[in-house]
C-alpha cells in the first residue's frame, strides 16, 4: 500500500494543491491591487523581492527538513551568527571576501551541528534546535557584546543592494538555489530518500537508506542557505548585529507549511514552498501599502497560516 | 535470554541494592544531578550563593517560568507543544491590568478575568489542534504571532501602573516567603494532586506515548488533549497575575521569548519532548536548574551577554546527559 502511495506521489507531485495556492496568490494580488494603486507596479514587485529572498533561501532548506519530519527553529540565530562572523572577522582585518566565505561556512557548521545532534542522539529536533536557537544567538551576543559593524566597502552592496537592470541581484541567487534544491528533491534518488525518511524512518532504515546521513544533510543544507541569506542580509542592511533575523524562523516555517509541506513528514514540494513564500510576502507588502495598522498583519498572517494548513490537512486526509 | 526477565522476584525482594537504578530511572535525574553540581560549583566560587535569601531569590526568579512549565509539562506529555505562551502572557496581563485599572475590580475578580482569558486562549489553541486537526506547532506558531499582534492593537501604549490591590501575587510575602513562591508552590501542589488522582492526569501520558493504544483502551485522546491546552491556558493566566504583580506595569512587548525558557525547563527537567514520558516534578526541577544557573552566573559577575549562550549550552548538556542516561539503562537492562 505504501509503495502504491509513493508511486502516486511520483506521478502527481501535489499538482492540485499547488494550483489552489496559485489561485489564492492571484486572488491576493488582485485584491492588493484594488486596495493600493502602488502595489501592481513593476517597481514595487521587484522591490518586494528584495525582502523575501532571505526568508525564501532558508525556506528551501526548511522544506527538506520538514519533509523528513523534522523542524529547525534555530535558523534566525544561525543567520545572526553568520552575519556577525562576516562583520567582525572583517573588522578584525580579514579580507572581506574571506569573511564572506567564513560566514557561509559558519552557517553550514551550525546546520551540521543541529543535524548531528538530532541524528546521533536520536532526539526530537524541536528540543535540539530550541537549545541552539539560544546557543547560536548567545555566541553572537557574546562575541559582539551587542556592538555593530556597519562600515563595509562599497562593493559589498553587490549582494543585497545591487541590481541588473531593475532585477535585484539576490533574486538571481534565489532562482539558482531554488532550481538546484528542486532538482535534488524531485529528480534524484537522494530526494526520494528524503521523502522515504519522512514517511517512515523505520521502513527507510530497513530499505538501506542511511537515515543519519540524510538527516545531517538536510540540516546542513538549511545552515548553508542561512549562511548565504546572512551574506545577502548583511549586505542589504549594511550592518552586522547580533539581533539580526530575530523571529525569522516563524516566517520561514509559515511559508513552508502554507506551501503544503506536512510537519508530520513525507509531504511537501519546492513549488509549494515558493508559492507559500509569495503569498506571505504579497500579504506583508500589500498590507504595508494599505494604511492598515501593521499589527493586523501579524493577526492576518496567523489566520492565513491556520486556514492554509487546515485546507492542506483536510485534502491530505481525504486522499488517504 | 535476559536475566532481568528471569529473576524479577529477586529484583523486587532486594530493592536497596537497586536503589541507585531506581533513582537513575527517574526522568528528572539529570536535572537534579546538574543542580547539585551547580550548587557545589557556585557555592565554592561565588560569594553569597549559600544564603537563604539567595535560595529565595532563585525560586522567585523562576516562579513565572515554573508555573507555566507545570501546564506545559501536561501538553508535552500529551505529545503536543505550545509555543504561544509568551504572547499569551502579554495578552492576558494586558487584559487583567486594563480591567483592574478601568473598572476598579478587586483581586479575586481580576484573577478570574486573567485565568478566564488565559483558559479561553488555551481552548482556542486546543480546539484547532484536536477538532480542526492542525498540528500543534503550526497552530501555536500562528497564535504566537496573532496574539502578539492582538496585544499591540489592544494595548498599544502599555499600562504604566497597575492598581496596587491586584499586585498581591507578585509582591509582599507570607510567613517570610515571597508571594510568587507561594503561588508556585500552590500551583505545584494542585497540579500534583490533579495528575495523581484524576483519570485525566494519570492517563494523559498514555495518549502522548501511543495514541492508538490509548484510544483502544477506551480513553478519549481529543478531549484529554483539549483539557491539557486549557489547563496550560489557566497556568498562563495565573502567571500573568504574578507578572503584573512583580513588574507593576504591562508593556506590549512583555514576555517575548518566554516560551523558550518554559519549554527548556520542561525538557531539561527530563520530560520527553516526543510525549508520553515525564513527571510533574520535571517542570519544577527544570525551572529551578535554569534559575540556579542564571543566579549563579550573575553572582560570579558574568554579564548578561553570556546568558543566552549559557542557557543554550545547559539545555544541550541536559539533553545529552539524558541520552547517555537512557543508553546506560538500556545496556543494563539488556546485558
Amino acid at each position: 500500500m505504501t509503495t502504491a502511495r509513493v508511486a502516486d506521489r511520483v506521478k502527481t507531485p501535489g499538482f492540485g494543491r499547488e494550483a489552489v495556492l496559485l489561485i489564492v496568490l492571484i486572488g491576493l494580488i488582485i485584491a492588493m491591487a484594488q486596495a493600493s494603486p502602488l502595489f501592481l507596479t513593476l517597481d514595487n514587485l521587484l522591490d518586494t523581492s528584495r525582502y523575501f529572498v532571505e526568508t525564501g533561501l532558508i525556506a528551501l532548506g526548511m522544506t527538506l527538513v520538514i519533509i523528513t519530519g523534522g523542524i529547525d527553529v534555530s535558523v534566525g540565530s544561525t543567520l545572526a551568527l553568520a552575519s556577525v562572523t562576516i562583520g567582525f572577522t572583517y573588522q578584525a582585518g580579514v579580507p572581506l571576501i574571506v569573511a564572506v566565505v567564513l560566514g557561509v561556512l559558519v552557517g553550514t557548521a551550525c546546520g551540521i551541528f543541529n543535524g548531528v545532534l538530532t541524528a546521533v542522539w536520536d532526539m526530537h529536533p524541536l528540543a535540539i534546535t530550541i537549545a541552539t536557537l539560544s546557543f547560536f544567538r548567545g555566541i553572537a551576543i557574546a562575541i559582539t557584546n551587542e556592538n555593530a559593524v556597519s562600515s563595509f566597502p562599497n562593493w559589498f552592496g553587490l549582494f543585497g543592494q545591487g541590481a541588473v537592470g531593475q532585477v535585484p541581484n539576490q533574486l538571481f541567487v534565489f532562482v539558482v538555489a531554488a532550481v538546484i534544491v528542486w532538482f535534488v528533491l524531485h529528480r534524484t534518488v537522494l530526494g526520494r530518500r528524503i521523502f522515504a525518511l519522512g514517511l517512515s524512518q523505520q521502513v527507510a532504515r530497513f530499505s538501506a537508506v542511511r537515515t543519519v546521513r540524510i538527516k545531517v544533510f538536510v540540516y546542513a543544507i538549511t545552515g548553508l542557505l542561512a549562511g548565504i541569506a546572512a551574506v545577502i542580509y548583511t549586505s542589504r542592511v549594511s550592518t552586522a548585529r547580533s539581533d539580526a533575523g530575530t523571529g525569522l524562523e516563524l516566517q520561514v516555517i509559515a511559508a513552508v507549511v502554507l506551501g503544503g509541506a506536512s510537519v508530520r513528514g513525507g509531504a511537501g514540494s519546492i513549488g509549494g514552498t515558493i508559492l507559500g513564500l509569495l503569498i506571505i510576502s504579497v500579504l506583508n507588502q500589500g498590507l504595508l501599502l494599505t494604511s492598515i495598522n501593521s499589527n493586523w498583519t501579524l493577526v492576518i498572517i496567523g489566520a492565513v497560516m491556520i486556514v492554509g494548513v487546515f485546507i492542506n490537512e483536510f485534502f491530505r486526509r481525504r486522499q488517504e | 535470554m535476559s536475566p532481568v526477565l528471569e529473576q524479577p522476584v529477586v529484583a523486587v525482594s532486594r530493592p536497596p541494592t537497586r536503589m541507585w537504578l531506581r533513582i537513575l530511572l527517574r526522568p528528572e535525574a539529570a536535572a537534579v544531578f546538574f543542580i547539585l553540581v551547580l550548587i557545589v560549583v557556585f557555592g565554592a566560587a561565588a560569594n553569597g550563593f549559600f544564603t537563604l535569601g539567595n535560595a529565595q531569590n532563585i525560586v522567585d526568579q523562576v516562579a513565572i517560568v515554573g508555573i507555566i512549565a507545570l501546564g506545559m509539562n501536561e501538553v508535552i506529555l500529551a505529545g503536543e507543544i505550545d509555543i504561544s505562551v509568551g504572547s499569551g502572557v502579554a495578552l492576558t496581563s494586558a487584559v487583567a491590568a486594563k480591567t483592574a485599572a478601568d473598572h476598579h475590580t478587586g483581586l479575586l475578580l481580576t484573577t478570574l478575568v486573567a485565568v478566564g482569558a488565559g483558559t479561553a486562549i488555551g481552548m482556542v489553541n486546543g480546539f484547532l489542534v484536536t477538532k480542526a486537526r492542525i498540528p500543534s506547532i503550526i497552530v501555536t506558531l500562528a497564535s504566537l504571532n496573532a496574539l502578539r499582534g492582538a496585544t499591540n492593537l489592544y494595548n498599544p501604549t502599555g499600562v504604566p501602573s497597575v492598581p496596587e490591590n491586584v499586585r498581591a501575587f507578585g509582591r509582599g510575602s507570607v510567613l517570610g516567603l515571597n508571594s510568587a513562591i507561594i503561588v508556585l508552590l500552590a500551583a505545584f501542589v494542585i497540579m500534583g494532586v490533579v495528575t495523581r488522582h484524576t483519570t485525566w492526569g494519570r492517563e494523559l501520558p498514555a495518549i502522548g506515548g501511543n495514541e492508538r493504544a490509548a484510544r483502544l483502551a477506551g480513553l478519549p485522546p481529543d478531549r484529554f488533549r483539549w483539557v491539557a491546552f486549557a489547563v496550560l491556558g489557566a497556568c498562563v493566566g495565573i502567571a500573568s497575575m504574578v507578572t503584573i504583580g512583580e513588574v507593576g506595569s504591562v508593556q506590549p512587548t512583555a514576555a517575548t521569548g518566554l516560551e523558550l525558557q518554559v519549554i527548556a525547563a520542561v525538557v531539561i527537567g527530563g520530560t520527553s519532548i516526543s510525549g508520553g514520558r515525564g513527571l510533574i516534578t520535571a517542570a519544577v526541577a527544570g525551572a529551578l536548574l535554569l534559575g540556579t544557573l542564571l543566579n549563579g552566573s550573575n553572582l560570579l559577575g558574568l554579564q548578561e551577554r553570556w546568558q543566552s549562550l549559557f542557557i543554550g549550552a545547559v539545555i544541550l548538556i541536559a539533553i545529552g546527559s539524558d541520552v547517555v542516561r537512557r543508553r546506560m539503562l538500556e545496556r543494563l537492562v539488556t546485558s
